[in-house]
């Protein structure tokens, strides 16, 4: 008896795994003797500038192979006009490896420059900079000016946001509702916000190879799903009194906001890093109006139950203070895989929030078409695109 | 999860500096900075030229061709051998399909008495149709533009007598020309007048480019194909010599080139139909196919740059030095018997 039922767990596994070896024979068989049967179509080399640092008369170009086949890089320019030229470690690229090209050249700050970078077969990459601003250099005064950046952006608005909790208190149910319903709004716009931020650093960093929109919508997905499963077993295990399921959700908004946070921190640490922009007192404000309306989202859930101020505060931190570690990553350790990697987990964990404030409204109230709802996500969407104008 | 994706983002971060060599290397840029690097060199600018084509004997290679008489008629014939397939390396590391007359870009320089009975075997060895279109006075049947020669060994015999006088060039009129043209497929002719130049030291520069990218823009430029060749192999001349280019403009897709002369001025024949110069300055203008022959001479000895003064092409490679060494045979003249 044991002995057929062991067989049959055998037999199992073994009709699991056969697939795979035929798989694994086909894919050995592909490339080793039938390979000059499938070779047709000419493979073009390419080659990726992910990163121009401006240094001491040197201007320091990260380039990766990013095409099907191996590579060697011949030539470097600036401004379409050859330089003489190091690359390290060595000028051959294996596929997906990177190297670094040091261009001796005496730039001058704020002008824009085009780097050029020319591979054996004469084919030429090149990237544009707006404006040459000299690589920034890692000190303790420099974390501690992103620091307060990062405080400015991310702590001080959502705090402001969170004096709001008493107002939300005291206004009846279908206020509440609403401002439920403008927390959705708020949420799904930051979503979106981060997704499309990814899109864009994708576009301009990434070879179509790493299919970085297809990278972005995996990661948010899987994201979404880690932190949808991992909210419901926590929700449902532990015997939640009907005074900590919102101080839950709260924590779980919090921790969503805080990981946009963390990609916001990342874009404006970067964009001081590579010298993109010049970091204006005015984006500040911009992300600050912006981010006040976070603080709105984490009081909303809170406000109709008692919970200590320390909670609160300590919610505000973990939503907020992300944004300083976001520039210190941003600023000091910038690079595009780690910004979209950041923007997508940050986008998931925003929709998953969204929706369990939705199951939340919708388990009060069995009905979610009301006025209250409708417009409070509208006009949350709409706080969130006027304040966006301003980044 | 989030440790995960974030530990495996850090390793595509860091790769950028795990593979670092330690044999230092150093290189000299142009503006005299001098760089270590534990990687390789990029540089087509300073690093001696391993090219296969020499420019330093291209120079001054002249063909006369087989010579014959008949009827006291000169003959000269030339075999020239047309192909498409070559891959050359054209700059340090940079690999270009060049199309060649005789192997190479330029194609031999052919060289006449006006008057000469001038014959070319042509061959085609190339995968496409190609032909001979020289510039000059000849029957239209040898005009080298309706009687394409067959790829694969297709042949014809152009023939026609020597003239006018002067340095013209020649190249493949098989549509699409400007493809034809870029990839390499000219040369120069030269007409000598019956009565012969003062003897001089001659030399020939065909201003060219390669579109290594196919963009209908020129990547290099150079004197004789290869950039920046004359600035690491300066061409050695003396003092006080009569120097004499037969310069030809070939570059494609830019409308002009020029060239002008460090430390001294030129005599221009434009074409070199005449033998009054036209102008006596340090900076010509030419336009496609546009030529003339340029004669100087250094009073001082030293290093003096020549360049394209569309500065673009001379920071793209077409720049190069005259070594003027100290000439003992000839004491220094104080007055300019050359200017005319």
């Amino acid at each position: 008896m044991k002995i057929k039922k062991n067989y049959s767990k055998v037999k199992t596994i073994a009709s699991g795994i056969i697939p795979f070896g035929f798989l694994v024979i086909m894919i050995l068989y592909l490339i080793g003797p039938s390979s000059d049967l499938l070779e047709f179509g000419v493979s073009l080399p390419e080659i990726t500038i992910e990163k121009i640092e401006f240094i001491d008369s040197e201007i320091h170009v990260t380039v990766r192979n990013t095409g099907p086949i191996p590579v060697k890089i011949a030539m470097a320019d600036v401004n379409d006009r050859i330089q003489s030229a190091a690359i390290e470690p060595d000028k051959s690229l294996e596929r997906f490896e990177t190297a670094l090209v040091r261009i001796p050249f005496s730039w001058n700050e704020a002008e824009p420059y085009t780097i050029g970078i020319t591979l054996d077969d004469g084919v030429r990459f090149d990237k544009f900079i707006e404006a040459a601003t000299p690589a920034i250099k890692s000190d303790y005064k420099l974390a501690g000016f992103f620091a307060i950046i990062g405080t400015y952006v991310g702590i001080i608005p959502v705090m402001i946001g969170l004096l709001w909790l008493p107002f939300i208190k005291r206004i009846g149910k279908n206020k509440y509702n609403f401002f439920l319903a403008l927390t959705i709004g708020l949420l799904v716009f930051l979503g979106i916000d981060a997704m499309l931020e990814g899109f864009e650093v994708s576009k301009e960093n990434f070879s179509t190879n790493f299919n970085g929109e297809l990278l972005i919508i995996t990661i948010t997905l899987l994201s979404f799903l880690g932190l949808y499963y991992s909210a419901e077993k926590l929700t449902s295990r532990t015997s939640l009194t009907a005074s900590s399921k919102p101080l839950a959700i709260g924590l779980m908004i919090a921790i969503g906001i805080g990981l946009h946070n963390l990609g916001e921190g990342l874009a404006i640490g970067a964009a001081i890093g590579l010298g993109q922009v010049a970091l204006s007192t005015f984006l500040i404000v911009g992300f600050a109006l912006h981010n006040t309306t976070e603080g709105i989202a984490i009081a909303s859930p809170l406000a109709k139950t008692k919970s200590p101020i320390s909670k609160i505060i300590i919610l505000g931190l973990i939503a907020g203070s992300p944004a300083i570690l976001g520039t210190w990553i941003g600023g000091f350790f910038y690079s595009p895989y780690t910004a979209i990697v950041f923007l997508s987990i940050g986008a998931g964990a925003i929709f998953q929030v969204a929706l369990v404030i939705l199951k939340w409204l919708y388990q009060s109230e069995q009905k979610l078409v009301q006025a209250s709802i409708v417009s409070g996500i509208g006009v949350g969407m709409l706080i969130m695109y006027l304040t966006s104008i301003l980044v | 999860m989030l440790s995960a994706i974030i530990g495996i983002s850090t390793i595509i971060v860091f790769s950028v500096f795990s593979e670092a060599q330690l044999e230092p290397k150093v290189f000299v840029t142009h503006s005299g900075q001098v760089i270590q690097t534990s990687g390789d060199v990029l540089d087509p600018l300073y690093t001696a030229s391993t090219v296969e084509f020499d420019p330093g004997k291209y120079l001054r290679d002249f063909n006369y061709g087989r010579i014959s008489e008949l009827n006291g008629q000169t003959i000269r014939e030339f075999t020239i051998i047309a192909e498409d397939d070559k891959i050359q390396e054209i700059s340090p590391g940079v690999f270009y399909n060049v199309w060649t007359f005789n192997g190479t870009v330029p194609g031999p320089t052919i060289r006449a008495t006006e008057g000469d009975l001038v014959r070319i075997h042509f061959i085609n060895n190339g995968s496409k149709s190609h032909t001979m279109h020289f510039h000059g006075i000849h029957p239209a049947e040898m005009d080298g533009v309706f009687e394409a020669v067959g790829p694969g060994g297709g042949q014809f015999t152009y023939e026609f007598e020597a003239g006018p006088v002067g340095v013209h060039p020649y190249h493949c009129h098989v549509m699409p020309l400007e493809e034809h043209i870029s990839h390499g497929l000219y040369g120069v002719y030269i007409v000598d007048p019956k009565e012969e130049r003062p003897p001089a030291d001659e030399m020939v520069m065909v201003l060219n480019g390669f579109d290594t990218d196919f963009d209908t823009e020129n990547n290099f430029y150079a004197a004789n194909s290869i950039p920046f060749y004359y600035q690491h192999h300066p061409i050695q001349i003396k003092t006080n010599e009569l120097i004499r280019i037969y310069v030809v403009n070939m570059v494609e897709f830019d409308p002009i080139n020029n060239l002008h002369l460090h430390g001294n001025l030129y005599n221009y024949y434009p074409t070199g139909t005449s033998t009054v110069p036209s102008t006596y300055t340090d900076m010509i203008t030419l336009s496609q196919t546009e030529r003339g022959i340029m004669e100087f001479k250094y009073d001082y000895p030293g290093k003096y740059l020549f360049h394209a003064h569309k500065v673009e092409f001379s920071e793209k490679g077409w720049v190069g030095i005259f070594l003027v060494n100290d000439n003992p045979d000839q004491k220094s003249q104080t007055g300019i018997d050359y200017e005319n």
